[in-house]
């Protein structure tokens, strides 16, 4: 027993039970709702067997009920190009950001900082904005493109079948720059001023610079911020009842609020759940990029 | 960098992109002082023509927002507390081994954030209901949305925790102290900046908590301010300018804070890597 | 163990704990609905003053909101959590009576005496009725019809509001003037139910209903609306406003003409500068077939009431007070023995006439336990012709194929 007590002061057992709490928390939390989202998708639901576990057993029907449905290739490309656009645009703008502000400039930092409200502002107001911002004829962006004389006509960001899936990229961008300059702002300042001094001496310019210290220094941050990113923009899911509804004709429909959709406005919370397992496979994979990227790191 | 001008370029460059970034906060001031008509003007008015600022008394009272901000306040603390205690041991842990066992428990806590909480919500309702927690709803809230906001959470300090140098710790376990000691007095205290600033996000994004709260707590006194911003949206109506009366009201606050404090939440991110 | 064991331990716990308090005199009913979030409904104003009576009943009265009203009624009901009555959108109200989650209240009714089942429009009643049997009572009702705005009528100099599609399609044309970003008419064709709300009444009119949609009238309402966004009388953002939003461009002056219901008129009073009327929709010929949208809420008890008499009995009062439900809360009740006092706007008392006349052709939407699945097939082939993605008929043909599928 006081090996025990002795393990857990000086050994692993401290570390098992600092970990181990965290574990059995999000387990309890977020584990058994995810089994009860698979175990749905195997199942028939119907409001009555909506509060239990025993229910008839479906085995694949409700997969190849969610492939059947005419929207379903159309939803895997809208979601493809949501998720690879959302984080090119907020890993690229955020980085090109990350950068600029770490230049040396009077009130670099307190404007770096402005820059941060996007996390403070909660996803509803940020529907709200958005969707006020990129309508069609009173639309305020619209009206700053015709002034500056970039387009002519009226792009209809939220009703054209061609701009609707990126007026929700456009939004989505804006919200999650804050969090993608803030992780890679932090990833640049934490490598040494020296390595560039040195390349600098060996003659290198600013993109060789880039390539060859930034890049490599940075492939953890990077991945981490990678990894939440996909995570945080397959969540997603505030902008697309504000913006668009998914509309016109599910052009702007992704998975997430596909799920949302069959589960909360057409009650069929089987089909719901099986389009989050499905979902799943996509993290699953962007997991294994992200804990692959840190097994290189080398601790400081 | 020898040529005088060029920090004071980069200095109008950065107000430029920011005026841009910004634009839709100043936007939503501007469209809750406009009447309910005037916003779907063409062409746009960028400053109302009547601005009406009694919608601020108007909507506080009319939404009884004293008590929506206090729920929320009560709820992101919660949230924030649960997660730093749990999350810190945990992101401590992970940081310190190398192993396939540490890359698994990384991979499990992403890979249990994946499902959006508005796939959650169901089973946690169920579950909360079985063990009797519907009947204290803001505590269920609080723990579903920890539960939500902790691997963030971790992957953020466990980076922070790379960052201290292990030599530290292992001359406090050679100087005699216990690993519990060496944990709260030297590694802790090194990490604290990076620790603090993750709690600060954490705590403003729990702020804005919205898809747990508007299942779980059904009596009006105990929800947040999301939750009392949904009642602006009826079926045949949506009051745009109350809408972004009350989103004002309620960003406007932490904005603020968060305005405050920008400085040290960005020096305290990069500092916390110590080099 | 299981979970419902580990749910029945903490039931006999909590039924413990309850056996500790002593016994309650009153019976306590727990009313759902979204009145009262911001200005005073019916239900929260009935329901303090019914509890302001103190009768041996109170009422226990939760708002929710709009969107998320069937959501947290299902859950609800599938955890035994469920409220004693609950309003719901008249849509929705198959979902729950279909499947016998709502109580029969057929005897109930008959033997009641403030309720006169006979004085209910057609439609409302419908909507709460399944296999022949009451399973609830309409509300309110409302319905759309179409608002013009006088004074560009005459600056175009047009005398009257258009009585058939392709005068309504002429006229917007008309009054279409870019200039001054006018357009000639506005709508809602978004991807939700208020789409389906505004374009089944042109399928009904031309013949066809919500388990017929590839009639040849349909594919021509259709494709008339197309034509209007393709001439831009109509702007393309109809696909994704809201009738709310898409009347506000008519109140703001930058649309000529709007389809929509009896809630704009208080708005309207106050934020219209000019002179406006309203028109019945227009028929596919003229003197054809009318129809229109049936809004409105209905009331319904849940099958799994401890208290059903108590229920009813709450239920009995919230019908008692119908007759203020005009003037107080400035909806229209769903019968026909309650004349609409004149309110003293004129333009507004004007405006009702036009929307009571047309509330006798309006058509409930199903009732359809899964309406929500049919709503959707119609409105996707809605937005895909709209948006010249598939021609008409292929995209309400294929609508027709998946509602087949959902009704048998």
């Amino acid at each position: 027993m006081s090996r025990f007590f002795n393990s857990m002061r000086d050994g692993v057992g401290f570390d098992l039970i600092l970990v181990g709490a965290a574990m059995l928390f999000l387990l309890a939390l977020a584990g058994l709702p995810l089994v009860y989202n698979v175990l749905m998708s195997f199942q028939q639901v119907d409001m009555f067997t909506l509060g239990s576990l025993i229910r008839p057993f479906a085995g694949f029907t409700n997969y190849v009920a969610v492939v059947a449905q005419p929207e379903f290739w159309l939803v895997t490309k809208n979601t493809l190009i949501f998720v690879f656009a959302s984080m090119a645009g907020q890993f690229v703008i955020g980085f090109a950001l990350a950068i600029f502000f770490a230049q040396n400039f009077p009130g670099a930092s307190t404007i770096r900082g402005l820059f941060l409200v996007s996390w403070v502002m909660p996803g509803l107001v940020v529907g709200a904005l958005w969707s006020s911002i990129l309508a069609g004829d009173f639309g305020v962006l619209n009206f700053l493109l015709r002034s500056v004389g970039l387009i002519e006509g009226t792009i209809f960001w939220k009703s054209d079948p061609n701009f609707a899936l990126w007026a929700v990229v456009i939004a989505n961008i804006w919200l999650g720059l804050a969090f993608n300059m803030l992780l890679l702002s932090v990833g640049l300042a934490a490598i040494p001023r020296d390595l560039y001094e040195a390349a600098e001496l060996d003659g290198a310019n600013a993109f060789q610079r880039f390539w060859t210290i930034t890049l490599p220094m940075m492939r953890s941050t990077i991945g981490a911020v990678m990894s939440l990113g996909l995570i945080g923009t397959l969540q997603q899911f505030d902008l697309f009842p504000a913006l668009t509804e998914g509309g016109p004709a599910n052009t702007s429909t992704v998975a997430g609020y596909w799920a949302w959709q069959m589960s909360f406005q057409l009650y069929d919370f089987a089909k719901g759940a099986t389009i989050s397992v499905m979902m799943f496979v996509l993290v699953l994979f962007a997991s294994v990029v992200y804990v692959r990227s840190t097994r290189h790191e080398v601790r400081g | 960098m020898t040529r005088p001008y060029v920090p004071w370029l980069l200095l109008g460059l950065a107000l430029a992109l920011a005026a841009v970034y910004l634009f839709p906060l100043y936007w939503m001031y501007v469209t809750s002082l406009k009447t309910g008509s005037e916003i779907f003007a063409n062409p746009p008015t960028f400053w109302p023509m009547a601005p009406d600022p009694s919608i601020y008394p108007a909507v506080w009272t009319r939404r009884t927002m004293g008590t929506f901000m206090w729920n929320s306040v009560l709820i992101a603390s919660g949230v924030t507390a649960i997660t730093v205690v749990l999350g810190t041991g945990c992101a401590y842990v992970l940081a310190r081994y190398r192993s396939a066992w540490i890359d698994f428990g990384l991979f499990l806590i992403l890979m249990l954030q994946v499902l959006p909480a508005s796939v959650m919500i169901t089973p946690l309702f169920v579950g909360f209901n079985q063990i009797g927690l519907l009947n204290y709803p803001r505590t269920a809230v609080v723990l579903a949305a920890a539960a939500k906001a902790m691997p963030f959470f971790v992957v953020l300090v466990r980076a922070t925790f790379m960052s201290v140098p292990r030599e530290l710790e292992e001359a406090a376990l050679v100087d005699g102290n216990s690993r519990v000691g060496a944990f709260f007095s030297i590694v802790l205290p090194l990490a604290r900046n990076g620790i603090l600033v993750c709690a600060i996000l954490t705590f403003m994004s729990a702020f804005g908590e919205y898809i747990y709260s508007k299942s779980i707590i059904q009596d009006t006194s105990l929800q947040p301010a999301s939750v009392g911003l949904s009642g602006f949206l009826g079926p045949n109506s949506t009051d745009w300018n109350s809408i972004m009366a009350y989103s004002a009201i309620y960003v406007t606050p932490i904005l603020a804070v968060f305005v405050l404090l920008q400085r040290r939440i960005v020096s305290g991110l990069t500092s916390g890597a110590l080099k | 163990m299981t979970l419902k064991s580990i749910g029945l331990m903490a039931g006999i716990a909590l039924a413990a704990m309850s056996m500790a308090v002593p016994a309650m005199a009153q019976t306590v009913i727990k009313v759902w609905s979204i009145d009262g979030a911001n200005a005073p409904g019916i239900a929260d104003t009935l329901s303090k003053e019914f509890n302001e009576k103190n009768t041996d009943i109170q009422i226990d009265y939760r708002i929710v909101p709009f969107d998320d009203l069937v959501n947290e009624a299902l859950r609800a009901f599938a955890t035994g959590q469920a409220p004693d009555i609950i309003s719901l959108d008249n849509p929705d109200f198959a979902l729950f009576s279909s499947r016998g989650a709502f109580l029969d209240i057929t005897e109930r009714a008959a033997a009641s005496d403030v309720i006169d089942t006979s004085v209910y429009y057609e439609g409302p009643l419908n909507s709460v009725s399944w296999d022949g049997k009451l399973f609830g009572l309409p509300k309110y009702t409302d319905t759309i019809a179409l608002f013009y705005n006088k004074d560009l009528f005459a600056k175009a100099g047009i005398a009257e509001a258009p009585k058939t599609w392709s005068e309504l399609v002429d006229t917007a044309a008309k009054l279409t003037d870019p200039a001054s970003n006018t357009y000639g008419i506005t709508f809602s064709a978004r991807a939700g139910e208020e789409g389906t709300f505004q374009y089944l009444p042109w399928i009904q009119m031309a013949g066809g209903n919500y388990d017929n949609v590839n009639v040849p009238g349909a594919v021509e309402a259709i494709d008339d609306w197309k034509a209007m966004i393709d001439a831009k009388s109509a702007s393309q953002d109809v696909l994704s406003l809201g009738q709310w939003d898409s009347t506000g461009t008519f109140n703001s002056g930058n649309a000529a003409m709007a389809i929509s219901g009896p809630w704009e008129l208080n708005r309207m009073s106050t934020d219209a500068k000019f002179d406006w009327g309203v028109a019945l929709l227009p028929t596919q010929t003229e003197g054809g077939a009318r129809s229109s949208a049936l809004g409105g809420f209905n009331w319904g008890i849940f099958a799994s009431t401890k208290h059903p008499d108590e229920a009813f009995k709450v239920l009995e009062y919230y019908i008692s007070q119908d007759e203020r439900m005009f003037p107080e809360f400035s909806s229209i009740p769903a019968r026909s023995d309650i004349a609409l006092p004149e309110t003293g706007v004129p333009l507004k008392d004007a405006a009702l006439k036009v929307f009571q006349e047309q509330l006798q052709y309006a058509q409930p939407r199903g009732p359809h336990p899964e309406w929500q699945k049919i709503s959707k097939a119609i409105y996707d082939a809605m937005q895909q012709v709209l948006t010249g993605q598939v021609p008409a008929q292929q995209a309400l043909d294929q609508a027709q194929a998946t509602i087949k599928g959902i009704t048998g």
